[in-house]
């Protein structure tokens, strides 16, 4: 079993991986569409077929626009027909759908290395990345067969972004550095352009990302439905009836909920499958789009799959056993990776095969210290002191955490991107302070004046008899955080630590994070390949519940404009600094940009990476046998949709 | 009898405006709110939003109001009978709650039924045939039944269906029929699915009643009525359904009330595990995620059936036993 599992990421497989992307570098920059084969011949799914032969519905060829989208096939062309049986947790969970639909007007690649045009045919950067011009698909049509165009970009930009009711606050990206909006225009029917203050060369990924996930606005509504809630087109008293009847308090709570898809089978999409219930309900259920504007290379309309069915699962584990049994056709979402072995065994059943993604980079459990901890100051400046924290980044064993929290999978790192990504700082700082070297971190915890201890073996804090007590708070979120916790609290120990392991309730984990009760804690550094948008936890100034930061009272610092919290130190401004500059950088000046965030973050052990590149969360893939075209390796992490970005329209069965 | 009524029924609205109280304090207690459990779920799925969209949020949530006030505006909507609005599904609770309460009402139905059908008659066999082994088997299983947490015999029965038959038996119906509307096909798949919840679910009570029906029952068999009964000649199995299994039976029957509001909390770990589309995974979701309105209406609905139970059980008591009928 050991061996089979480490096949699973040959290297050379990865070697090769970072020669494609090193050839073809370039966020930026959209690769030409493939080409269709012949142009004028579209087939389409059986059942709409008969629906247009019933007169229900326009011919193929009018329902396509006039360039469709033309999607490459994993392993080949494929077979119309078939129900995906998903499992989801409820309405929380509805990033679930997000990531099947994947409704952005670009996206990610499979490897998530490069930005392609989904319902954008393309997107241009002027010569000095301020203005970017966005061409709609000419024809393209919402899933109710009204015409896409440039209006409901525009939509969105006047009547939602710059609606002081529905956007209280700019999202960072549409902010120009003086924090003006950036100013969006249009130009035709089909093209839109964005035009920045400052150069912005992160704009193709921001794009990517924007598909209503989260809950928040993509750039782009169906403005001919959504301006029956909008104040300023909607008859007042018909609008206020509205909102009572749905018991909201507010035409914009309204419109927020009306305006996003899962919430409403009646608001039209561009994505593949439309939903057809509520994800409220017991059962989940999309319909293809009959206006999909994607084929294959020979011209059938995609999806190939009727129909994506959510099963609700009141528990995470009746959700795997499931999947276990075979019941579920896709499913990498809520696996649990502890459950990898008897997934493994009932593979021989027939019902489905099993496959590994790895991370996209990062370390799927590192520990951080608070190093702005002001309840205890002796305590507070140990934390501060990088020796420290190298002494106890060597102290980790981290073979035998790989071994028993992650059954073999991965590889002993620091939080940095991963090889294959442009932003790798190389293996120097991938690998720095990772091996296990018990009689160093004594040597140095000696040094920095830890040297006296109490019977038990425990140091005591310079200058007294108090023992070094540290708290470790975890949260059983994602995986064996609480197991791998324990494993460094022995290593720990045995250099003469003392560590409590408290494994705390997510929220309530959260709230002492924003009121800087934390000491350390545990938590995934996932957004190793994304630095520069979304919520990078590199970056300092970022939220304190939902990403880790070093230290909060540097937050409030930035926050406040200096007025309160604490004035961070060198290092940390300079991380503010890159990461401000490589938004606005060409592509080549980013990722050395990058690479010195990463360079920084390992030489002052802002976090110690334990194990990276496993596939932890939501990289334990269940695949009915019968289901083609999924592929075997795949960029994996939130901003790629995963697995929207392994184009889930022509997953099919055969 | 109808003064004790009147007291009762007065007493209700403020039994139940202590219990809204209690309820509102306990369901804000857990650190945090519903944003940071809202929050912190986004970030381990891998996502999180922005600090302004928070604040937003708590503003449209009103969860930037005080305690007071929310409790009271949401105290005002209930004695409306407006439930409000869940923060999690953004649906107004009525809606949610009608939708899981009528499957609830009919699996604990079922149990219930279940628990009668089985518990009166191995009651009766083992009071009247006391130390025979049939009697001894009853009484290992019952000790049995009542000694297993309802989840864990859920857990294995799952287990063993799915082992043995690779058949993963959780919820209540096929997923052609879940959204479907009431026809012939969904009735019976819906009877294909609930045997096993109702036996896992009516298990534990059949144990105690048969219990309690066995020892009731011993206790009337040697009175003197029973004897003379018997020496008039009267048939012996005639005889016993005829008067002691009648006194017999009364403390059950008193008490059903309680039943009620053990209908909608007994089933919630059973129905999490078994993947049920009842009112207790509802809860328990709306507690874990603090969805204050959701999770409050849902407990305001326990105490008002625990009331009402109460009520019905009384009543029936009166009804049945005329000493406590004559009591001042």
């Amino acid at each position: 079993m050991r061996q089979k599992l480490l096949n699973g990421t040959p290297h050379c497989v990865m070697l090769l991986m970072a020669v494609l992307l090193a050839l073809g570098v370039g966020t930026q920059v959209p690769t030409p569409p493939p080409v269709l084969a012949q142009a004028s011949k579209y087939k389409e799914a059986p059942m709409l077929a008969a629906l247009v032969k019933a007169g229900k519905l326009p011919p193929v060829a009018q329902r396509l626009p006039e360039d469709p989208l033309v999607v490459d096939t994993i392993e080949g062309i494929g077979q119309y027909g078939g129900v995906w049986r998903r499992g989801f947790l409820g309405p929380g969970d509805f990033n679930n759908y997000h990531r099947i639909v994947y409704d952005a007007l670009v996206r990610y690649s499979p490897d998530g290395t490069k930005v392609e045009p989904k319902y954008a045919a393309s997107v241009t950067p002027s010569k000095d990345f301020t203005m970017w011009t966005v061409r709609l698909r000419k024809g393209a049509k919402w899933s109710d067969g009204s015409p896409f165009t440039a209006d409901d970009i525009m939509f969105w930009y006047n009547d939602v972004l710059l609606s002081k009711d529905l956007t209280p606050a700019l999202p960072v990206w549409m902010k120009n550095h003086d924090g003006s909006p950036v100013a969006v225009q249009r130009v035709d029917d089909i093209t839109v352009r964005w035009t920045y203050k400052d150069p912005s060369t992160t704009f193709m990924m921001e794009l990517a990302n924007k598909d209503s996930g989260d809950r928040q606005n993509a750039c782009f509504l169906p403005s001919r439905y959504l301006k029956q809630f909008h104040t300023k087109y909607a008859d007042k008293a018909k609008l206020d009836q509205m909102v009572a009847a749905a018991k909201f308090k507010t035409w914009v709570e309204l419109f927020n909920a009306r305006a996003q898809p899962p919430e409403n089978p009646e608001r039209p999409v561009m994505s593949a499958w439309v939903p057809a219930t509520r994800i409220s309900d017991q059962l989940f259920v999309l319909r293809r789009n009959p206006y999909y504007v994607g084929v294959d290379k020979a011209g059938n309309q995609l999806p190939y799959i009727d129909t994506v069915q959510f099963k609700f699962f009141a528990d995470i584990q009746s959700l795997n056993l499931a999947a276990i049994a075979g019941q579920l056709d896709e499913q990498e979402r809520h696996i649990v990776l502890g459950n990898y072995p008897v997934l493994k065994e009932h593979e021989k059943d027939g019902k489905y095969r099993v496959i590994l993604w790895q991370g996209f980079g990062g370390a799927d459990a590192d520990v951080t210290f608070n190093e702005t901890y002001t309840k205890d100051p002796d305590l507070g400046r140990l934390l501060q002191n990088r020796d420290f924290r190298i002494a106890m980044s060597y102290a980790i064993n981290r073979n035998q955490i790989k071994e028993s929290a992650f059954l073999g999978l991965g590889e002993a790192r620091q939080p940095v991107a991963a090889p294959w990504s442009p932003y790798y700082p190389g293996n120097l700082y991938a690998r720095k302070y990772t091996e296990y070297r018990p009689d160093e971190a004594n040597r140095i915890l000696d040094r920095i004046g830890l040297d006296k201890k109490d019977g038990e073996g425990f140091r005591l804090f310079p200058g007294g008899n108090r023992r070094v007590t540290i708290e470790l708070s975890v949260v059983p979120a994602f995986g064996p955080w609480p197991d791998v916790a324990q494993l460094i609290a022995k290593d720990w120990e045995r250099v003469g630590i003392k560590i409590i392991v408290q494994v705390r309730d997510r929220a309530l984990h959260f709230q002492m994070r924003q009121s800087n009760d934390l000491q350390a804690e545990i938590w995934n550094q996932d957004t190793a390949g994304f630095p520069f948008t979304g919520t990078p936890k590199y970056d300092p100034r970022t939220i304190l519940y939902g990403t880790i930061t070093i230290g909060p009272l540097w937050k409030q610092w930035y926050d406040t404009g200096g007025k309160e919290g604490a004035e961070p130190p060198a290092p940390v401004k300079r991380l503010v600094e890159l990461i401000d500059r490589a938004k606005t950088a060409d592509p080549k000046e980013q990722a050395r940009d990058a690479q010195e965030i990463f360079k920084i973050w390992v030489d002052n052990v802002f976090e110690i990476g334990t194990i990276g590149l496993t596939p932890m969360d939501q990289g334990v893939v269940v695949v009915n046998a019968h289901m083609h075209n999924v592929p075997t390796k795949l960029g994996k992490d939130w901003p790629l949709r995963t697995p929207g970005n392994a184009r889930t329209e022509q997953f099919y069965y055969k | 009898m109808l003064r004790v009524l009147f007291q009762r029924l007065l007493l209700l609205p403020i039994l139940l405006a202590v219990f809204s109280i209690a309820v509102f304090a306990l369901v804000q207690a857990p650190p945090g709110g519903f944003l940071t459990s809202y929050v912190s779920m986004l970030a381990s799925s891998g996502s999180s939003i922005s600090e302004e969209q928070v604040e937003a949020l708590r503003r449209q949530f009103g969860l930037d109001q005080p305690f007071h006030v929310r409790y009271f505006r949401w105290v005002q909507n209930l004695a409306r009978g407006d439930l409000g609005l869940s923060l999690e599904y953004q649906r107004p609770n009525v809606e949610l709650i009608h939708q899981y309460l009528l499957l609830t009402v009919l699996l604990a139905l079922f149990s219930f039924v279940l628990t009668w059908a089985i518990a009166i008659p191995a009651g009766i066999y083992s009071a009247t045939h006391p130390r025979s082994w049939v009697d001894y088997a009853l009484t290992v299983m019952n000790y049995i039944g009542v000694a297993i947490p309802n989840f864990m015999l859920a857990l294995v029965l799952m287990w063993i269906a799915f082992s043995r038959f690779g058949i993963s038996v959780t919820g209540l119906f096929s997923p052609e029929y879940v959204q479907a509307p009431w026809t012939l096909g969904r009735v019976t798949d819906l009877l294909t699915h609930i045997w096993l919840p109702t036996i896992v679910l009516g298990i534990a009570g059949t144990a105690r009643l048969t219990r309690v029906m066995r020892a009731n029952l011993l206790d009337e068999l040697h009175k003197p009525y029973v004897v003379t009964a018997r020496a008039k000649g009267l048939s012996e199995w005639r005889l016993v359904l005829k008067y002691p299994v009648r006194v017999a039976i009364n403390p059950l029957v008193s008490t059903i009330g309680w039943y009620l509001p053990q209908l909608f909390s007994g089933s919630l770990i059973v129905a999490t595990v078994m993947n049920l589309p009842n009112i207790g995974p509802l809860l328990l979701r709306a507690l874990v995620q603090q969805d204050t309105y959701l999770a409050g209406s849902v407990l305001m609905i326990y105490c008002f059936f625990t009331v009402i139970g109460t009520l019905i059980s009384d009543l029936l008591l009166a009804w049945v036993d005329p000493r406590i009928r004559m009591e001042r």
